[in-house]
């Protein structure tokens, strides 16, 4: 048989193949072709309305006790209740929680809500809450919550609307932060786990329930997110959240969710708009541009295991190496906010102290700084020791301005060698101490005695600088102990005022943030942070369509 | 030789590739700088924190014990469980794969489709206009990068004219048989950019080979027979041609799956390659080895099946 008539043969063969493909690919996407719902749910009235809001990446797992990323939290967020919510001055406000507070110093209480249901019909009870609190002390799942209960040792049922909190030492923080930043979630799904570290909680089991405005329903991987309004939820006026579905899709970029809002694909951007975006979309008809505080701020931070950078000459020039007005003017188009140089942000009104103001930009004084240090500039002005600065290269802001930092301080003299990273591996940098100068944010610095602890106190996990100061670390221990409200206050600004003069952190400025949506939504509910924008639960109950 | 040892031989040499693949990928990932745990957790955890997320995951474990226990899991079938998703791999990459099948299947159509014509027309017309406006395209078409073609076919096509969607791959809201449509619709500008890279290389083989073809004495022989010039093109020539060819469809497949995962990254298609994005983000060891495995496989796998086809159609080769 020839070649030739070999392949004739085969084509028969392979006409049959290829049928066979393309059936068993048909089979393949037709088990994802979506089924139509009920009529009276795609009506499309106001009050059957979708709501079809952008996103940048999927939801890696629907475990609120575990999920980190930003889709997992505004999802899970909208099904599983905080005890404590925000405001814009960083206050905690009611939420499932009525009261809080401590009976002692190591003993706490939470007084809460009667009317929260879960989806499947049982009620929302103390029990759910004392059960999460133990289990996340006991399983410690990789989130944000677990690290909250350091102080924390068991939660038991007063009443079923009472829980009461033993603490391992006292910490005058602790209520808050718990209440913040946990979710509480149903013991009787939850406790089927093993653990609830590894739970994905995927909804094979039946589905989710929840006790927020909307529960998930429907995943489509890489595509969206689906999730239904509830019958009842008590924190909307009326009880009843407006749109009947909220679907999250997923888009590559910022950039491509602002195209699609302008097509009318998609009614929110979930993610806060880049600032160079803002005043563009804020003039484009149809889009509504809805502002919200920022709770947290961008900051260089210098390693003082570095010898150079030990001495204070060194740190003060660099702090005085930064033309910060420049910064928030050209990177951040005035939507930032300077907090003069200290850790306790503008928008803390309680804490904020104007007395401590912003470094000043001054070439000249940074210069004569670095030679009162000992340093003598070479013949091209420039002084011996070169500082590398690292940055993530996923944060645009900071890629930005990291290069003005680097002009302005060759103007004093000072040479400054820029590292990008990939996210991953600046984080992990930054955990190892492996760079000279530390540029990047914080999301939320919500309670300074607990931001304290964290960044200037010796071990302390975010402590960048490696700062160990007998007199602030006395300050904030005291601070995190105390029930007085005003002695605390008082404590947080004199150890600000140590961190400011001894630039053991270059704090610079608050980003606020900027939110885009439909003009054809209205009723959002913008809280401080990206983490809720104007996705978080309240806000999309309380949103409505106009037409 | 035996069409079953022909067969045998080449899938040990699948297995070894697969071996190879399997060994580099997961050496290649511990390489990657970064630590799952600041991927998994928050920053601001403890040192305790951090190693108990380690050892849940055996990641505390020596590299060579970790690798012992992942071969062992591998002949088991099991490919792990994701460490962000807490889910088994399996179920990761099943939900994406035929969302890249789609893609990877429609791109090679299209390329065979429209390659074949294309390389026709230009070898019967050598040195015309067309031969040269054929070979300037293909030899383009070869030298731009993926992301570069689908970027602007985005701009072009989704923002400025409109015609079609920027992204996903069906819009939410659409069921029936209009879904179908839908994701035709969303498949366009993905599938394009796959084809316009890889089309040049297949429409140039094609005209070499069918150049090669029409110079052959049985190509003669047909035409001092009288056949029409169209029937010893397509029928003699061409089928004799398409041997090459056939080995380029299992060689561009290989760069048909690594044009996906960049093609869904740009287009967030929701397959396998976008899934590999978000791992890497998220350094999901479990994922990214599942999901290397499973493109290393396909490629194993079509090119195996090329050897053997190509082995059925010309004798000479399965006696080597």
């Amino acid at each position: 048989m020839s070649p030739t008539t070999r392949l004739a043969g085969l084509s028969r063969r392979t006409r049959l193949l290829a049928l066979a493909a393309t059936g068993a690919l048909l089979a393949a996407t037709a088990a994802c072709a979506p089924q139509a719902p009920p009529a009276s749910d795609a009506s499309g009235g106001t009050d059957d309305a979708t709501l079809t809001i952008a996103t940048t990446t999927d939801v890696v797992n629907y475990n609120p006790l575990v999920g980190n990323s930003r889709s997992d939290y505004w999802v899970t967020n909208l099904m599983y209740p905080h005890l404590l919510g925000i405001d814009d001055q960083g206050k905690k406000t009611p939420s499932l929680a009525k009261a809080w507070g401590y009976t002692t110093p190591t003993k706490a209480y939470y007084d809460i809500r009667d009317d929260f249901t879960w989806s499947d019909g049982q009620k929302l009870t103390a029990d759910d809450v004392a059960w999460t609190l133990n289990t996340v002390k006991k399983d410690k799942p990789s989130g944000t919550f677990y690290g909250q209960l350091s102080n924390f040792t068991s939660a038991k049922v007063v009443s079923p609307t009472r829980v009461e909190l033993d603490l391992s030492k006292p910490d005058s923080s602790i209520v808050e932060e718990i209440g913040f930043w946990g979710n509480i979630v149903p013991e009787h799904v939850f406790s089927r786990a093993s653990s609830v570290a590894t739970f994905p909680n995927d909804g094979k089991d039946g589905g989710w329930i929840g006790a927020g405005p909307y529960t998930l329903t429907k995943v489509q991987v890489g595509q969206s997110y689906t999730l239904d309004r509830v019958a009842s939820y008590p924190l909307v006026e009326g009880g009843k959240p407006g749109a009947a579905h909220v679907v999250f899709r997923v888009f590559p970029d910022v950039n491509t969710e602002i195209l699609a809002l302008q097509s009318g694909e998609v009614d929110v951007i979930a993610n806060a708009l880049p600032p160079a975006q803002v005043d563009t979309l804020a003039k484009t008809s149809g889009v509504t541009v809805a502002k919200a505080a920022g709770l947290g701020y961008a900051h260089l931070t210098y390693n003082m295991k570095n010898p150079d950078l030990a001495r204070l000459e060194v740190r003060q020039a660099l702090s005085q190496a930064v033309d910060y007005g420049t910064i928030r003017n050209v990177v951040l188009r005035d939507q930032a906010v300077s907090t003069g140089s200290s850790p306790l942000m503008p928008v803390l009104t309680d804490y904020y102290d104007p007395k401590i103001s912003e470094y000043a930009f001054d070439p000249s004084a940074a210069r004569s700084l670095m030679e009162k240090a000992g340093y003598t500039a070479d013949s091209s002005g420039m002084f011996p020791p070169t500082f590398r600065m690292i940055y993530s290269l996923q944060d645009s802001v900071t890629a930005q301005w990291a290069t003005l930092v680097k002009d302005s301080s060759a103007k004093a003299g000072i040479k400054i060698e820029l590292q990008g990273l990939e996210r991953n591996t600046y984080l992990a940098k930054t955990a190892k101490g492996d760079f000279d100068i530390y540029a990047g944010n914080f999301a939320i610095m919500d309670d300074p005695a607990t931001n304290m602890t964290l960044t200037y106190l010796p071990g302390g996990v975010i402590n960048y600088s490696y700062v160990d100061d007998e007199q602030l670390n006395t300050l904030i221990q005291k601070a995190t102990v105390t029930q007085d409200q005003a002695e605390k206050v008082a404590l947080m600004q004199q150890a600000a005022t140590i961190v400011h003069e001894n630039v053991y952190d270059n704090v610079m400025y608050t980003q606020n943030l900027a939110f885009a949506h439909s003009s054809r939504w209205t009723g959002f509910v913008s809280q401080p942070s990206e983490l809720l924008s104007i996705v978080n639960p309240e806000s999309l109950a309380s949103a409505r369509k106009t037409g | 030789m035996p069409v079953a040892w022909l067969v045998g031989r080449k899938l040990v040499r699948a297995l070894l590739t697969l071996w190879f693949a399997v060994t580099v990928t997961f050496l290649l990932l511990r390489l990657l700088p970064g630590d799952p745990a600041l991927a998994l957790a928050s920053p601001n955890m403890t040192a305790e924190t951090r190693a108990s997320i380690l050892a849940s995951y055996g990641l505390d474990k020596p590299l060579v014990v970790q690798y012992g226990l992942y071969l062992g899991q591998l002949v088991q079938g099991n490919l792990g469980t994701s460490f962000t998703q807490s889910i088994p791999v399996t179920q990761v990459l099943g939900a994406r794969l035929p969302w890249t099948l789609l893609l990877t299947g429609a791109s090679l159509v299209l390329t065979v489709v429209l390659g074949i014509p294309l390389g026709v027309l230009a070898a019967s017309r050598r040195g015309g206009v067309l031969d040269r406006l054929v070979q300037v395209v293909g030899v383009t078409g070869q030298s731009v990068f993926v992301p570069s073609v689908a970027v602007l076919l985005l701009f072009a096509f989704g923002v400025r004219l409109g015609w079609l969607p920027i992204g996903g791959a069906y819009d939410t809201g659409v069921y029936g048989v209009a879904w179908y449509g839908d994701v035709a619709r969303h498949l366009v500008l993905p599938a394009l950019s796959l084809t316009l890279v890889q089309l040049g290389a297949y429409v140039l083989t094609v005209r070499s080979t069918l150049i090669d073809a029409l110079g052959q004495d049985y190509t003669t022989l047909a035409q001092a027979n009288g056949l029409s010039p169209r029937r010893v093109l397509w029928k003699h020539a061409l089928r004799n041609a398409l041997l090459p060819a056939t080995t380029l469809i299992g060689l561009q497949l290989g760069f048909l799956v690594g044009g996906a995962v960049l093609t869904e990254t740009v287009f967030a298609y929701p397959g396998v390659g976008r899934g590999i994005y978000e791992a890497v983000t998220q350094l999901d060891y479990a994922v990214l080895q599942g999901a290397f495995l499973l493109l290393a496989a396909t490629v194993v796998v079509a090119n195996m099946v090329t050897d053997v086809v190509y082995g059925l159609l010309d004798p000479r080769v399965s006696t080597r």
